[in-house]
């Protein structure tokens, strides 16, 4: 594991809410309300560690009142402050084909051959399957493609590794024009 | 306003023609596309399609449930990094092997 991603960072401390110390949460886990279930949240030096005591929804936030803050200026000084979890403390995988963004982050790419290719910068999905990013060796254009098995034949998690189609890499790169090219 | 019924989906006539060219090589290479505003057809299920974005083509692999829908609604122009945190990605199966179109 890449060590970035040893710890991730599950959600971001917003402004006070109220007078009685609770605090506007922005959570960035799939399911928001699963925050509380990692327990004591580290900051991102590590130096504290916070606990959420209660937690509701609100309009697209959540409200959480954190062990120890009881009123709204302990809440202000809090105001930013992302929150942590280790890697290890996310649930195991249990389906195949199914991998945690953090775990894919940082990996690198080889074609076939183990010819180095880039990196992977990031993972999106935009409603039409998960993509990969990737950032290649040579060039500063990111490069996206398909995260599926016919593109990405073989993900190696513990070998630090992604295997990538060298053709579907290379129609990928290849840059492309503002507009539709003309027939001939 | 919406589109009246009668006449019929929007597409691109060089869509058509692209899409027809990948299904009868076999190959599932990504079909270059700068058409965002082509309505996706049930003949283009199971192809991918790189939409452009006015940057890059992002690859949108045609699903039934996205018929209907317009290419550009899956290839977004401002795209938010977001903090991965626990969400997980889905490595999809290799795309099927490719069906003649349903006869029209």
């Amino acid at each position: 594991m890449s060590p970035r991603a040893q710890r991730i960072c599950v959600a971001q401390i917003g402004a006070p809410h109220g007078v009685r110390g609770e605090v506007k949460l922005w959570p960035f886990t799939a399911d928001p309300l699963a925050i509380k279930d990692y327990g004591p949240l580290e900051t991102e030096d590590g130096a504290a560690r916070i606990e959420i005591e209660t937690l509701r929804a609100a309009k697209d936030h959540l409200v959480a009142r954190l062990k120890g803050v009881y009123d709204r200026d302990a809440a202000a000084r809090l105001t930013n402050t992302k929150l942590f979890v280790s890697r290890d403390r996310l649930p195991a995988n249990t389906q195949d084909d199914e991998f945690y963004h953090a775990d894919l982050i940082g990996l690198a790419v080889v074609d076939a051959l183990g010819n180095a290719l880039g990196q992977i910068a990031a993972i999106h999905n935009f409603g039409a399957g998960d993509l990969i990013e990737v950032k290649p060796m040579l060039g500063a254009s990111t490069v996206l493609l398909p995260f599926n098995a016919a593109v990405v034949p073989v993900v190696d998690i513990a070998g630090q590794r992604i295997v990538v189609d060298a053709a579907a890499f290379a129609a990928a790169a290849a840059p492309a024009s503002a507009t539709e090219p003309k027939a001939s | 306003m919406t589109r009246s019924v009668w006449k019929g989906p929007f597409v691109d006539g060089y869509l058509l023609k692209k899409a027809e060219a990948s299904r009868a090589s076999g190959r599932h290479e990504v079909i270059k596309i700068w058409s965002r505003r082509s309505t996706i057809l049930p003949q283009f299920v199971g192809l991918t399609f790189g939409v452009y974005n006015g940057q890059k083509h992002i690859p949108v692999m045609v699903t039934e449930e996205m018929v209907g829908h317009k290419f550009g609604e899956f290839s977004p122009t401002r795209t938010f990094y977001g903090h991965s945190s626990d969400r997980k990605a889905k490595r999809a199966s290799a795309p099927a092997p490719s069906a003649a179109p349903a006869a029209s």
